[in-house]
């Protein structure tokens, strides 16, 4: 690897630039990742940024079962972003569905429309589960730094 | 006599035919039945000479032989008075109420979307809560509803 | 719809509100907004329908996933029809507990409106201030019950967890320190010119507009309305204690901001009032399986305003008809109305200050100028970011006070 994909590749894994997007969730996941970009929790000392468009972000943070209405929207932001990136779904709706899955109006988990590199469950997931799938994500990219094209 | 008796007092004396419909569930709760042919001009009573002013939702109902619309009225946010009026199930048909509150077209629609009845003089606007890209005639809260038959799809909006 | 000269912006939907994401529909001439409309349902999960296929107690955790914010207030609602319908009484001081719980959640979402309000204004000290102080009662609501936010307390018949003396005492000290907090905060709000400049004669509703739109919560007693569940139609331990409901006529965002503020204070109170009064007996009655054949109405007042449940049964495990009339959309109609004639620098604030459960994600836009092709994709951030810079142009600065903020603590 020459030495500028080294220091591509370090600066993606050091300070990943994230999207923040919500399915159709309750909010509860989603105030619970805000929570763990404020003080107390403080997701930026690892070098992690909320960005408020798709073309600036890595990591895509997904909550809530994906509704019917929202589907191509989700779809239509992860064409938007650049790769490599990568869908890490927080909270157990977007994991599995939760406790809507067989609604009508549902899909089902993230995983029904997107790849996902990472499932974060709970009800909602606290920041602490967030931060810590976020970091074992990153932890898994250092491992294998050829894996992170798609 | 309390609040509750008064109302109840004052909506069979107005009419006779409520005699024995209007009931007081406990304190702050009155439920009376309505017959369609009559529900009008209970309802304008109600709003108009009771003050109940504010509605808090509309409730559409399958029964199974039928629908029932609830509205929820209260007066200054204490007591609820809910006109349930019944529908047949083949021509379930109601008038709008946004002449008297404007508020009411969300809950309306909710109805229309939902469950098929059909809301005279509700103006035109955006449809919710499903998709616009939702089939005709699949109404999701009619109870013998069990899903999109298979030809149906969604289309993305 | 629109006159020609006029552009017209659809803001929306994906909005990370829960049960009510919304899409407007907004013409502009020049910076001045015209008309908007709005559009719903982007977040319909099919609940109400979920609800008839699982039994009471299974409802209780799905209608509890309706909001994360107000999760309390719709559990609490819904349990209090069954209750009704079955006849059921519920021990003195499981209501207790309840009231307790509601008013920690009322506390902990005001705090986060306060600072999602100060974001959106471009005052993100304030958004970092008051979340650090929610963790206080974040911690105190999963001292008692658990979790962070979906308590799970409320158990049909009662509640399914007891207060400690030791948990008493937690209590009472993140009070003491919340309290401060606010005193803070409120003196801020009063005195701070950009505040006020930001704040004050936007998003105006008249008394008259209020009732006519039927709109609930701190919206309306910001007009003049005053309404509150909670001393209109007493539920949970409510007609035992001793309350104020704040109202005043400013008619505006700032009229919503010191009502919030003044309600977080008698939050502080009525909580010490609980810990103090709160009797000693069960926490929860039996609950048979099967409810009798039954309707019933039951009120809440939640963080945002007037909750709505109607509950119907059959005489089976499973309820019949499970309708919620949410508070934001009793609210929601009167956006359109608030951003008549008012300036697109001050669309996220009105937005936000009905409270519509959360607005911190991002949102797409697309501009297409009437006159010409073509189309032009802005994010939510962006418009926010042209309402601080337009209003620096007016002389609002909130970069000076975050500084001054920041070195203060």
């Amino acid at each position: 690897m020459s030495m500028i994909t080294k220091v591509i590749n370090w600066s993606r894994r050091k300070s990943p630039w994230v999207l923040h997007f919500n399915t159709g969730a309750c909010n509860a996941c989603d105030i619970e990742i805000i929570a763990s970009l404020t003080p107390c929790y403080d997701l930026e000392r690892f070098g992690i940024l909320l960005k408020g468009t798709p073309r600036h972000a890595d990591i895509l943070l997904c909550s809530g079962p994906v509704t019917k209405q929202v589907e191509c929207r989700l779809l239509r932001i992860y064409e938007q972003m650049l790769e490599p990136k990568f869908v890490v779904a927080v909270g157990t709706c977007a994991c599995t569905g939760g406790v809507f899955s067989g609604c009508y109006n549902i899909d089902g988990g993230i995983n029904s429309v997107l790849p996902v590199a990472a499932y974060i469950p709970g009800c909602p997931a606290s920041p602490k589960a967030i931060i810590d799938g976020v970091t074992k994500l990153l932890e898994s990219l250092e491992e294998k730094p050829k894996e992170n094209k798609k | 006599m309390t609040e509750e008796e008064k109302i109840k007092q004052e909506l069979e004396e107005g009419f006779a035919y409520l005699k024995d419909l209007v009931i007081i569930k406990r304190k702050g709760r009155i439920f009376a039945d309505i017959s369609l042919e009559k529900f009008a001009e209970v309802f304008d009573y109600s709003v108009k000479q009771m003050r109940f002013e504010t509605i808090s939702a509309i409730t559409g109902i399958d029964t199974g032989n039928g629908f029932s619309v609830i509205y929820h009225l209260n007066r200054e946010g204490k007591i609820m008075l809910n006109l349930k009026v019944d529908l047949s199930k083949e021509y379930p048909e109601v008038n709008t109420v946004t002449a008297y509150f404007p508020s009411a077209d969300i809950y309306e629609r909710e109805i229309v979307d939902l469950l098929g009845i059909k809301v005279n003089g509700l103006s035109e606007g955006n449809r919710y809560p499903l998709p616009d890209k939702w089939p005709k005639d699949e109404y999701p809260l009619r109870k013998d509803w069990k899903g999109i038959s298979s030809k149906k799809e969604v289309q993305d909006a | 719809m629109h006159e020609p000269g006029e552009v017209r912006i659809p803001i929306g939907p994906q909005h990370p509100a829960l049960k009510e994401p919304e899409s407007f529909l907004i013409n502009l001439r020049g910076e001045k907004i015209t008309s908007s409309s709005v559009r719903l349902g982007y977040n319909h999960r099919g609940i109400e329908k979920a609800c008839e296929d699982r039994t009471y107690i299974q409802d209780l955790y799905l209608i509890e996933r309706i909001c994360g914010i107000c999760s309390h207030s719709h559990s609490t609602c819904f349990v209090q029809a069954v209750e009704e319908i079955a006849g059921i009484d519920v021990p003195i001081r499981a209501k207790y507990i309840r009231t307790l719980i509601a008013e920690l959640e009322r506390i902990h979402s005001h705090l986060l409106w306060l600072g999602v309000a100060g974001h959106e204004i471009g005052f993100d000290t304030l958004l970092m201030y008051t979340w650090r102080d929610r963790e206080i009662v974040m911690d105190l609501l999963a001292l008692l019950t658990g979790n962070r936010v979906n308590y799970g307390i409320n158990t049909i018949g009662g509640v399914r967890r007891d207060i400690k003396p030791e948990q008493k005492e937690e209590v009472i000290k993140g009070i003491d320190i919340l309290e401060e907090r606010t005193k803070y905060y409120i003196g801020l709000a009063q005195e701070e010119s950009t505040i006020l400049k930001r704040l004050k004669g936007v998003g105006v509703l008249s008394q008259e507009d209020a009732k006519k739109l039927g709109v609930v919560g701190p919206t309306a007693r910001a007009s003049g309305v005053e309404r509150d569940t909670r001393r209109d139609d007493p539920y949970a331990a409510y007609g035992e204690l001793d309350f104020k409901v704040i109202t005043n006529k400013l008619c505006d965002v700032y009229g919503r901001t010191l009502v919030r503020l003044g309600e977080l204070m008698e939050s502080y109170s009525m909580v010490r009032q609980i810990i103090q009064k709160i009797p000693d007996g069960s926490i929860s009655v039996k609950f048979l399986r099967k409810v009798p054949v039954g309707e019933a109405v039951s009120r809440y007042e939640a963080p945002r305003g007037e909750d709505f449940h109607y509950v119907r049964s059959n005489g089976t495990e499973k309820p019949d008809r499970v309708k919620v009339r949410a508070p934001t959309l009793a609210n929601i109609q009167a956006v359109s109305k608030m951003l008549e004639d008012r300036y697109l620098a001050d669309m996220p604030i009105v937005v936000a200050a009905i409270d519509p459960c959360f607005s911190c994600t991002d949102r797409l836009i697309a501009i297409r100028d009437l006159g010409r092709r073509g189309k032009n994709t802005v994010a939510w951030e962006s418009i926010r970011l042209k309402g601080i810079e337009w209003y620096k142009k007016q002389g609002v600065d909130f970069t000076v006070l975050n500084k001054k903020l920041a070195e203060l603590f």
